[in-house]
């Protein structure tokens, strides 16, 4: 049960005002002189039983009454009332403000996004801080932002909020929830309160250092986004695009889909769309060279998200994968040659430049270990090589070896039967050393042998290296069936490295990687018109682009436009505007429930303050209104 | 109507209402009269001319007034009773307090003493007259007297009496019957606002043979007085004072008060045989006298 309480209760000494006040009024020398013949009937009137009845009595004494009553509301008033929130109050109070782009949903009947709804919560609590309570404002979306510390300043926590909109990007509570766990050595944080849509991922890795008060706002109609794009190619110069429509209502709700290439719209499809029923279109494009392509999403009805129904996805230029292969691994060149739309290139023992290549097939000589370099493909397979920084820890010992387990997950292993592989050599660990200590390097383990590694895969930003630490030849893998599917896996990989066979569309988030002159400056000019500076890396890769919002990105050199690349918000769950009912967290769930509203304390201060000027005019009225005739 | 002009007989009214008051008379409901002679007939046998009643004759009876005629006829002695015509006593009690200086209620007082003794000395009675006065210079009674040539005194007597002081009424009746003798009527004028008891005095005054004539006059301050707010009412006659908070909104119980004051003395008067009328003191004097008294019956033309 929840009691009225006071912000300032000191304010209750000014109670004592009622004293001067009773004594002036009776004290009060104003009172004009009258005479009269004779008191006997004025006094016969003070005697009578209707003056001195209570209700009389009362009116006699009304304005009195009245200055007594404007005076205890004031005070009241001055004390500050409110009906304090049933939500526990804690000193320290984070507030973590959902900014996905589900949170810009808009309800059609208000016109309202949740943000707003939820900002006017916030507002409204801040309003209501009580003495000593300090409050920290968060946001998250992808990642998590800090607005403010932890602070009582009401004008500082507001404007900060004012500064709040949504983004177009997908909703993550890790990072922010790891920004807040870091105040918890300074402050004394028992609770941390999210305010969300409830359209979050509903697995969060994280142990919870505080208790976590979830409060939902449900609010926005049917939305109808794009929530996939992508495109197969098909052939030499053919690209299957394909496209998802999703949609949040439970009726089908129409909606026309547009697609432009380059700028000109070249496809439009109907279609209807519903909770249960996504929409999944193939779409053919023939392309010569690089296209940018652009769907949109033309609701017929009321849309609730309209960030989500653009989206834009680059097709480079067809051409076949080029493959380097090492002059001593003649069986690697014939397994991939037969593949379609590759070009390999038999070493001959020269030195080409490794960014001519999407794909290098080396055996650790001297070209190719040149062309495996910094400088060298996004796709690099050794064979026979073991990773110089590793050389410590795996040794090569003459004996043989056999395959003990594999991941069969990993693109470069699907289908590749290893088993009944026997290898001449056997790579081995060096005494202490196990996988853990290859994975602090950056490696990871595919295919373990009997005494140490025999495949190993390091990732490094958009390059990815595979290295077989036995040589194929000196093992029976050439002969087995795995073989040509491994070097089709790797090829296959390869080609999706380098966008020849598959692209997707980019979503929100970072920009992809884009393929430009090495070491050169680019500036990339945002749909909002900001400009972004980056540098290419030594293979002309531009990459760490931030893209918070949907549209197209112009990369600029000099003013000219040398490169296009477009997002999409891309996200089932932010276009579905569903709610997750729990969080699940490593060691704790979490129940969002239903739409629960971020109790703020109720003042009354205002209230008492209308209802005196109220008081006030009444009384102005009542001793001031026009008398009339008395019978 | 008040301003004394060089051929004016009184300052209190002029010529023209003086020769019409002398024409008029007093009507007292009783007959109390004194048992000297005067111009009222009285309820016992007389020695007028205005035929009263026979009654058998008894031993002693003056044979004067055996009707012969009746007893030619009848052979049995009849006495003819005639209306006996007795002296009425007239006492004029005129409020002069400082509660009558308010509004005209002295002059209008003075007015109406004057017209009643008027009334009563050329009626043939006897009239005396007390001013209710506080100043110990100016006379507070004159004896009674009889005859025309005795309006002048009154009317002397009446333009002398000056206001002020803070003898209560109901005090100046007991002080007044400490010197009256004789039966008639008390003709008492006043505004009545004491805080006093009026029970006692107006018995004393029946006990004494007066028949009652309460005549209140109020101001048209205190009839329909114009306050508002909060005030601080002072006593003319103490000085004493009352606060009032709202004044306006107590008007209504004012009045009912004023009322109620009114039809208290009216029943006080009644119920001793005797007449009670409020006037307002700004009523006009002819309408008052010639109107309001004749269609109440208090005097006939």
């Amino acid at each position: 049960m929840r009691f009225l309480s006071f912000v300032n209760l000191y304010g209750a000494w000014f109670f004592l005002a009622l004293i001067p006040l009773v004594i002036l009024y009776f004290l009060k020398l104003r009172r004009p002189r009258v005479d009269v013949p004779s008191l006997v009937l004025w006094a016969s009137v003070l005697n009578d039983q209707r003056v001195n009845s209570p209700f009389q009595r009362f009116r006699r004494n009304l304005l009195l009454l009245l200055q007594a009553l404007l005076l205890c509301l004031l005070v009241l008033a001055l004390m500050q009332p409110f009906v304090p929130s049933t939500a526990e109050v804690a000193e320290y109070t984070p507030l973590l403000i959902d900014c996905s782009a589900s949170m810009g949903a808009i309800e059609e009947a208000t016109g309202k996004s949740r943000l707003e709804i939820v900002r006017e919560q916030v507002r409204e609590q801040i309003e209501n801080l009580r003495g000593g309570q300090k409050l920290a404002l968060f946001t998250f979306a992808a990642t998590g932002r800090r607005l403010t510390e932890f602070t009582d300043d009401r004008r500082e926590l507001l404007r900060a909020l004012e500064r709040v909109q949504p983004t177009d990007l997908p909703a993550q509570l890790d990072d922010v929830l790891r920004m807040a766990a870091a105040y918890t050595g300074s402050f004394p944080i028992e609770r941390v309160t999210v305010l969300t849509d409830g359209n979050l991922p509903d697995r969060v890795d994280f142990e919870l250092p505080f208790s976590l008060d979830v409060k939902r706002v449900d609010s926005g109609d049917a939305n109808l986004g794009i929530t996939e794009l992508s495109a197969r190619r098909s052939g030499a110069e053919e690209w299957e695009v394909f496209v998802r429509v999703s949609g949040s209502a439970d009726e089908l709700r129409g909606a026309e889909l547009q697609i432009f290439e380059n700028g000109q719209q070249t496809h439009t499809e109907q279609l209807e769309v519903g909770r249960e029923e996504s929409e999944r279109l193939m779409i053919p494009v023939r392309a010569t060279g690089p296209v940018l392509l652009e769907a949109r999403l033309v609701p017929a009805g009321f849309d609730s998200l309209e960030t989500d129904n653009v989206c834009w996805l680059s097709l480079p230029a067809t051409r076949a994968l080029r493959v380097w292969v090492a002059a001593g691994l003649p069986g690697w060149a014939r397994a991939i040659s037969v593949l379609p739309n590759v070009e390999v290139e038999l070493s001959t023992g020269g030195e080409p430049a490794g960014s001519e290549y999407d794909m290098v097939v080396t055996d650790g000589d001297a070209a190719g270990a040149s062309v495996a370099g910094d400088n060298g493909a996004p796709v690099v397979l050794h064979v026979g090589v073991i990773p110089e920084d590793v050389r410590g820890l795996v040794g090569l010992e003459e004996s043989a070896s056999v395959v003990v387990d594999w991941d069969r997950t990993a693109p470069l292993l699907r289908h590749v039967q290893l088993a009944d592989v026997q290898i001449g050599e056997q790579p081995t660990y060096a005494a202490g050393v196990g996988v853990k200590e290859l994975e602090e390097r950056g490696y990871e383990v595919l295919v373990d042998g009997s005494a140490g590694p025999l495949v190993l895969q390091k990732r490094e930003g958009l390059r990815t290296g595979w290295w077989l630490t036995f040589h194929t030849d000196r093992s029976t893998l050439p002969f087995r069936v795995g073989f040509p599917i491994l070097a089709a896996n790797a090829v296959e990989s390869s080609m999706k490295q380098s966008a020849l066979s598959e692209v997707s569309a980019a979503p929100t988030g970072v920009l992809p990687g884009i393929l430009l002159e090495a070491d050169r400056e680019y500036t990339v000019k945002a749909p909002g018109g900001e400009l972004i500076a980056g540098r290419t890396t030594a293979t002309g890769m531009l990459t760490g682009i931030p893209a918070a919002e949907v549209g197209r990105y112009d990369v600029l050199e000099g003013g000219d436009t040398v490169a296009v690349v477009g997002t999409g918000l891309l996200s089932l769950s932010e276009s579905s505007l569903v709610a997750v009912e729990e969080l699940k967290f490593a060691e704790a769930k979490v129940s969002t429930g239903a739409a629960d509203r971020l109790e703020a304390d109720r003042p009354y201060w205002w209230l008492l303050a209308l209802v005196a000027f109220g008081l006030m005019l009444f009384e102005w009225w009542y001793f001031q209104r026009a008398r009339g005739s008395v019978e | 109507m008040l301003e004394g002009t060089r051929s004016a007989f009184t300052a209190l009214f002029d010529n023209a209402v003086l020769h019409q008051i002398e024409r008029m008379r007093l009507r007292p409901q009783r007959r109390l009269t004194n048992r000297a002679r005067g111009e009222h007939l009285s309820g016992k046998g007389g020695s007028s001319t205005d035929f009263a009643d026979f009654r058998d004759y008894a031993a002693g009876d003056d044979l004067r007034y055996v009707d012969w005629n009746i007893f030619a006829r009848l052979q049995r002695p009849y006495i003819k009773q005639f209306q006996h015509e007795e002296e009425l006593h007239v006492v004029l009690l005129v409020d002069a307090s400082a509660s009558m200086l308010s509004g005209g209620k002295l002059e209008r007082a003075k007015q109406a003493a004057a017209a009643f003794g008027i009334m009563g000395l050329l009626g043939g009675e006897r009239v005396s007259a007390y001013a209710v006065q506080g100043s110990s210079d100016s006379r507070w009674m004159l004896p009674p007297g009889t005859g025309r040539n005795r309006m002048r005194g009154l009317l002397h007597f009446l333009e002398g009496v000056v206001g002020g002081g803070s003898v209560p009424v109901e005090q100046a009746i007991e002080q007044m019957l400490k010197f009256h003798r004789g039966r008639g009527i008390a003709v008492v004028l006043s505004d009545f606002l004491t805080f006093g008891s009026l029970a006692r005095p107006l018995n004393l005054l029946f006990s004494a043979g007066l028949e009652v004539w309460g005549l209140q006059i109020l101001s048209e301050a205190e009839i329909h007085p114009d306050v508002q707010g909060d005030l601080r009412f002072v006593d003319s006659e103490t000085g004493e004072t009352l606060d009032i908070t709202n004044a306006s909104e107590l008007l209504h119980v004012y009045h009912d008060q004023r009322l109620a004051l009114s039809e208290s003395l009216d029943n006080l008067c009644r119920s001793r045989q005797g007449r009670f009328v409020s006037v307002s003191s700004g009523e006009s004097f002819a309408a008052f006298l010639f109107d309001r008294m004749c269609r109440q019956g208090w005097v006939q033309r």
